[in-house]
């Protein structure tokens, strides 16, 4: 028997096993696609879940105490006789309220009951109205036939089931006419009975709203009924997706162009959907009792304030914090932290960076403080003097402007000119009178012409002037080197700038001993060195102390080192200023710091001497009034750039500071000599050197003056592509998140913007390690910043968010209004630090306001607080003022209004732009209307002046006590100006609100409160009352402001020492 | 070596069939190989027994005599598919699901990615690039290749082999194909992917990818080897064009190298198609169109690696060098 064979295996080979699992597997995956779908890319269902539950017992809880709060509260009672009312007023109007309900209702019945018939009828008569129109007016004979029916159609009755008062119906037939003339009558009617009803229920509503009112008023925030309804509300909460759709006009949001924007962060961030969390409450992790949770996104929005003004349905959520909106996978996804969304959410620390895409024009955005510090730094610190900034302090440019358009001008007139004439060549040879008028006129236009030009370049010969004036440099001038500073101690600075003053602007750079010898050669060679200064005669270093502290000098200054460090930091600190500075010099700059030795003409790029002045037979005289060159006529640089301003010192006060701060010095300071710093040889490559890192951005260098800034523009850092920003040998490393100090970054990969200007502002030259560059000229240049940490995350805010706008253009803030004005003069008052001395915004302090010397008693000697200055005084006043703030120009060592204050308001030589923009900003600051219109004052008659005049001097009110008069033994304890200034310099109705409530306008002024109390309808006075007042009504504050403001030397001078007792004796006291 | 950054290349979503390709290809070639084998030890067999030839109907082996001399395709054939196409499903899903597409942002007209690379299919092309100036890589060589494949069918001219896996009797389309396939597109693609790195330059697996690499490398152009410049045709021509000279001396020289790469490869061709007495045999079927078609195909698919070796070993650009185009 043969052997069987095998079976056959294709046919044989069971299969089921291999089936059933793949099926199985297919299941499984399609399951596991399936949770996928619903949760593994929907992590918003289980955060959505747990905020339901979290808020919910958060809510119940809530409502308990809630309820409790209201149940006491209504048994108060002032609720329960308020509640009365309502009732009372509630029984009173129910009778006529349902009867008139009754009408109503009848009326609707009526209508509901009609408006088939209405309708078909109405229907009926408007298609045959409109088919008869449209017959031709040929065929009479057809319309006339339609005219029929028409008519037909208007005389068909209907037949109406018509509800009449007492609920019968009655069947009633009615016509087209008819039914159009009730249904007009049912809806008046109804109009007038809902009117009425209105009328009749308007006393329980009003007290209805007063008990809302009042209610609202006791218990703020949400009702128990409220709550328990938004409770309820989210025990069910409906997880479903949760977006803001934002449909601007024009271009797009989200920068994908066009299609609008959708934000559905809400999904997760639950807390700042105002649906969920009405906008009234705000709800923390730790409200939800999650507090430890790294991951609940939950809480509302931190700054209510800031979403009112952006709400969401404009705004979304990611055109300012930055992130993919639309994205929900995952985390990572929606906040954009990937690599390939351009617009990643700003870390908190940055998040700042959004506002100023839109606010980039805004030098000072509302609840932005970090990236206000941002810009404020970025002007301070010198960063502007390398790197370009749209919008920045650009004098400089907008001054070769107005010169390149001066010559345009220039050049213009000239070949007008030259047309002029040979337009009256050509008439005076034109073949015909005719052709001869034409030239004629011709050239009498170009004449006009050529005059409006003439008027357009003095404006900008103007407008350069001012500029000259407002060109500020944030570092000292080196010029002048060779007069004021010790030969030795330059290199040592160039080398040590951190080292010999920690808090200094300075950056270090990164020198060679060799750069340095060179660099310090060059200033020290190219350094001016006469005219000889005055020498003068040692002061009294003691006295100099004083003045130093009772001046204001320290509103900008610092001195002290480390710990002991007293007074601000706008300007540098003192505390070794005697190991380097001449005295003789530092006398002069202390009388007034705007001195030059030389001025300098931009236009022949020289300092002019004596003997440029001697040529043309002039004095050796420049000031802003002596402004123009002898040579050429040109404007001239006749002001040192600093914006440190005159204290008006006398020549005695001013050596006294000196050698007050020639006594700051270490004891063991010594500096190694520099020989090196007269050798020619090195002039050239030191020229180069300085140069190369840009010195001349921030310091006025000779033969510099006409440098550009070396940076990079930063106008649109924000917006560079990474591949443009060079990470060198740190590129890998950045990718692995691995920082350049050999940590961990805490935020992983650190390979975008944020990583890039972080690591460049805490070292420069961090993309240098590792690159062979034997030759320093081409390592890279940026010194090493002198900030802090804050510093570096608010510059690296402001950069973060300085970006090509991607939004549309309504989007950016474009104040027009007393905003703008406010902007640009917070700019200018920055500029020149006035926050140093005056609280000018409500809530800012002054760097005075911190010193020992203002506390406690001391604090009236503060400089006047400028939170009202706009409505306080009169703007043509405030013009002259801030030109000379002592108001005189023989007697200049006092302050102009307060002359009682030792601290003193200093002379800034500002600019006629600057004071302008100042002038209005206070105005703006205080709202007042444009252009300035004084109040007109009641003249007071006889009588008038003679009550005033007691009230003036009243025992309960001596203004005279604290207001200065000018008489010099009174003025010594004066601590409030002298009246005599009211009417130039202050408004009426600030004055007023003033004397009446002072406390309101500044908080803890000396001015007592409460001279005057409200009766009826005007103020009087609260202390005893001479006589002369019986029978007077007029407002007594009101003459006693218009008394103020007609004040004459005269009558003051013979109100002093005068008091008048109050009550009855009448006429003058002693 | 930089595993990080290697790691980050071969898990980037859009190189996952690249990685699957060095696997499956390979694995592939080998199982078609040796089905391949199997069945030409068959053909061996049955030819050797005539008897057998006439009972032997199913090509595989083992084979037993009272098995069915044929099967149905449902459900012996259809349920074979049906595993396979629930696993390609399982696998897709798997992967749909595990991977996204791999999207970038929104282009920038400014900004050229740097390594800029095409989808990894059209890698080989772009590979190409380096070798041929685009016109000829993007056009001609691609034309060549779809209108080659075209005539396969055509200038086939071997009668057996058709419709199961054989090695003996198509040894000169199985190694056409693979030399064509796995040694020019395969691999210029993996070049193209692993290999080829910012700037595309040539970065050996392990070498980080540095954006800021410089590399010092000059290429000539084959009459720049020769120093041909054109100085005794300038004494031939008219004065008043002899500044043409060089450009003429070019073009004329360029063309014998490539009279000579012809001839010879041509001629090596031919010896090709008469290698054995199999191959002697199917040559004798083909017409001189036929004969002519595949040398010419043949020819310059040997074009591209010669090409690349001049290029790559010998730094030679262009061999050609005309006014208007360049080889």
């Amino acid at each position: 028997m043969p052997e069987l064979p095998p079976d056959d295996p294709i046919t044989t080979r069971p299969m089921a096993g291999l089936i059933l699992i793949s099926a199985f597997l297919l299941m499984l995956t399609v399951s596991w696609s399936l949770y996928d779908e619903f949760y593994g890319l929907r992590p918003w269902r289980s955060y959505q879940s747990e905020f339901g539950k979290a808020y919910s017992s958060y809510l119940e809880k809530q409502y308990k105490s809630r309820k409790t709060e209201e149940q006491k509260f209504y048994s108060t009672p002032e609720y329960q006789k308020q509640m009365a009312d309502v009732k009372v007023a509630h029984d009173a109007a129910r009778t006529s309220d349902q009867q008139i309900g009754q009408q109503i209702d009848l009326l609707d019945r009526q209508r509901a009951a009609m408006t088939d018939a209405f309708q078909n009828s109405r229907g009926l008569v408007g298609a045959l109205t409109y088919q008869l129109e449209q017959i031709d007016e040929k065929d009479k004979s057809a319309k006339e036939s339609k005219l029929k029916e028409l008519n037909d159609a208007k005389a068909q009755t209907y037949e109406v089931a018509w509800p009449v008062e007492g609920g019968k119906i009655v069947p009633t037939q009615y016509n087209y006419q008819q039914l159009n003339d009730l249904f007009t009558s049912i809806m008046s009617g109804k109009a007038r009975l809902v009117a009425q009803r209105g009328h009749v229920d308007q006393p329980e509503k009003d007290a209805q709203d007063k008990l809302n009112e009042y209610v609202k008023e006791q218990l703020p925030g949400l009702a128990s009924r409220d709550l328990q309804t938004l409770s309820s509300s989210m025990e069910n909460l409906d997880i479903k997706l949760r977006q803001v759709n934002v449909n601007p006009s024009g271009a797009s949001l989200n920068n994908l162009g066009g299609a609008g924007l959708v934000d559905r962060c809400q999904s997760c961030h639950l807390g700042t959907d105002p649906l969920i969390v009405p906008v009234t409450m705000t709800l923390t992790k730790a409200d939800l009792g999650l507090a430890n949770s790294k991951d609940a996104p939950f809480t509302s929005h931190p700054d209510p304030d800031l979403l009112k003004a952006h709400p969401l349905e404009k705004f979304g959520c990611s055109p300012c914090h930055g992130g993919n909106g639309r994205a929900l996978d995952t985390v990572e996804k929606g906040h954009g932290r990937y690599e390939h969304w351009l617009w990643p959410l700003y870390y908190r620390e940055n998040f700042e960076a959004g506002c100023q895409q839109c606010h980039a024009a805004d030098m000072v955005t509302e609840h932005a403080p970090v990236l206000n510090r941002a810009k404020q730094l970025y002007r301070e610190k010198g960063c502007i003097g390398c790197h370009r900034f749209q919008g920045f302090d650009n004098q400089d440019e907008q001054l070769v402007s107005a010169r390149q358009q001066i010559t345009q001008l220039e050049n213009q007139i000239k070949d007008d000119h030259l047309q002029i004439g040979q337009l009256n060549k050509k008439g005076d040879t034109a073949s015909d009178n005719n052709a001869a008028n034409r030239y004629y006129t011709q050239a009498t236009n170009l004449t006009v012409t050529v005059s409006s030009m003439d008027a357009q370049i003095e404006q900008l010969d103007q407008r350069s002037h001012n500029l000259l004036q407002e060109i500020k440099k944030v570092g000292p001038d080196l010029k002048e080197v060779r007069m004021k500073i010790h030969k030795e101690w330059v290199p040592y600075w160039l080398k040590n700038t951190h080292t010999f003053r920690p808090t200094t602007k300075m950056p270090q750079f990164r020198l060679q001993d060799d750069e340095i010898q060179a660099i310090a050669a060059y200033i020290w060679q190219s350094a001016i060195t006469g005219p000889e200064l005055p020498k003068q005669t040692p002061g009294n270093a003691a006295h100099g102390k004083e003045l130093f502290e009772a001046r204001g000098c320290e509103a900008c200054h610092s001195i002290g080192e480390g710990p002991d460090m007293v007074g601000g930091d706008f300007a540098a600190n003192l505390s070794r200023v005697g190991e380097k500075d001449n005295y003789d010099y530092l006398v002069r700059w202390i009388l007034n710091p705007r001195v030059r030795t030389r001025p300098y003409s931009p236009f022949e790029k020289k300092d002019l001497g004596p003997e440029d002045y001697a040529k043309h037979n002039l004095p050796f005289v420049f000031d802003l009034d002596h402004s123009r060159s002898p040579n050429d006529g040109h404007e001239l640089v006749v002001q040192q750039m600093t914006v440190m301003p005159s204290l008006r010192l006398t020549v005695d006060d001013a050596r006294d500071i000196a050698s007050f701060l020639l006594t700051q010095k270490h004891a063991d300071a010594s500096y190694a000599p520099a020989d090196f710093m007269d050798d020619p040889k090195l002039k050239a490559q030191g020229k180069a050197l300085i140069q190369h890192y840009g010195c001349a951005g921030c310091h006025e260098i000779s033969g510099l003056e006409d440098e550009g800034r070396i940076g990079t523009e930063l106008t649109n850092e924000g917006s560079k592509p990474i591949e443009r920003l060079d990470f060198a040998l740190y590129t890998e490393d950045a990718k692995l998140g691995v920082l350049p100090s050999g940590q961990k970054s805490s935020r992983g990969q650190w390979y975008d913007l944020k990583g890039f200007f972080e690591n460049k502002l805490i070292d420069p030259a961090v993309f240098d390690h590792g690159k062979y560059k034997p030759d320093p000229m081409d390592r890279l240049r940026m010194p090493k910043p002198n900030v802090t940490k804050e510093d570096i995350d608010a510059l690296t805010t402001f950069l973060l968010g300085s970006t090509d706008p991607s939004l549309p253009q309504e989007y950016t803030y474009k104040p027009a209004d007393q905003r703008a004005a406010i902007q640009k003069g917070w700019w200018i008052a920055t500029k020149y630090n006035c926050i140093g001395c005056h609280q000018i915004g409500i809530g800012q302090r002054s760097v005075l306001m911190g010193l020992p010397q203002y506390q406690g008693e001391n604090k009236q000697n503060l400089p006047p607080v400028l939170t009202s200055e706009g409505a306080r005084v009169n703007p043509e006043w405030l013009k002259g003022f801030l030109a000379n703030p002592a108001l005189s120009t023989m007697d200049v060592n006092r302050n102009g209004v307060r002359s009682y204050l030792q601290v003193r308001m200093p002379t800034f030589f500002l600019s006629d732009d600057e004071i302008r923009s100042l002038v209005l900003f206070f105005e703006a600051m205080s709202s007042q209307a444009q252009p300035f219109i004084p109040q007109k004052i009641q003249p007071v008659t006889t009588a008038e002046k003679d009550m005033a005049r007691q009230l003036f001097t009243s025992t309960s009110a001596p203004c005279l006590k604290c207001h200065a008069t000018g008489d010099a033994t009174h003025d010594k304890t004066a601590i409030a100006p002298n009246f005599l200034f009211a009417k130039n310099r202050l408004q009426p109705a600030w004055t007023q609100r003033w004397i009446t409530n002072p406390a309101l306008i500044i908080p803890g002024t000396a001015m007592p409160s409460g001279l005057f109390k409200r009766d009826g309808d005007h103020w009087v006075f609260s202390g005893p009352l001479p006589a002369s007042f019986n029978g007077y009504t007029g407002d007594q504050a009101n003459l006693l402001v218009r008394y103020m403001f007609q004040l004459t030397p005269e009558e003051q001078r013979s109100l002093v020492g005068r008091t008048t007792s109050g009550g009855g004796s009448g006429g003058a006291g002693k | 070596m930089n595993w990080h950054q290697m790691w980050e290349i071969a898990s980037a979503p859009d190189n996952v069939p690249i990685v699957a390709l060095l696997f499956l290809v390979p694995f592939y070639v080998w199982y078609s190989f040796r089905q391949a084998l199997e069945n030409d030890r068959l053909i061996d067999k049955l030819s050797a027994d005539p008897a057998l030839a006439k009972t032997e109907y199913r090509k595989t082996e083992p084979w037993h005599p009272k098995w069915d001399r044929e099967v149905h395709t449902w459900p012996y054939l259809m349920r074979v598919e049906l595993v396979a196409a629930i696993l390609v499903t399982v696998l897709l899903m798997v992967w749909s699901i595990t991977l996204n597409a791999p999207l970038e942002e929104p282009s920038n007209p400014n900004v050229t990615m740097n390594p800029a690379k095409a989808p990894w299919y059209f890698l080989g092309l772009q590979e190409m690039l380096v070798y041929f100036d685009p016109w000829i890589a993007g056009v001609l060589m691609p034309t060549f290749i779809i209108v080659g494949l075209m005539v396969v069918p055509y200038i086939d001219a071997n009668p057996l082999g058709n419709g199961y896996y054989t090695y003996k009797q198509r040894r000169f389309a199985i190694w056409t194909f693979l030399f064509g396939f796995i040694g020019l597109w395969v691999l210029m693609i993996v070049i193209g992917t692993f290999i080829r790195g910012p700037g595309w330059m040539w970065f050996w697996p392990g070498q980080t990818w540095d954006a800021q690499r410089v590399d010092f490398a000059v290429n000539r152009n084959l009459d720049q080897v020769f120093g041909v410049s054109g100085s005794w045709l300038s004494h031939l021509m008219p004065a008043a064009n002899a500044s043409y000279a060089p450009i003429l001396a070019r073009i004329i020289f360029g063309i014998f190298p490539l009279i000579v790469y012809f001839l010879v490869a041509g001629y090596l061709s031919y010896r090709l198609l008469l290698l054995t007495d199999f191959s002697r045999k199917i040559f004798k079927r083909m017409t001189l169109l036929q004969m002519v078609t595949t040398q010419l195909f043949l020819v310059l698919m040997l074009s591209l690696p010669l090409k690349i070796i001049l290029r790559l070993v010998f730094r030679i650009k262009y061999v050609w060098v005309t006014p208007w185009f360049s080889i």
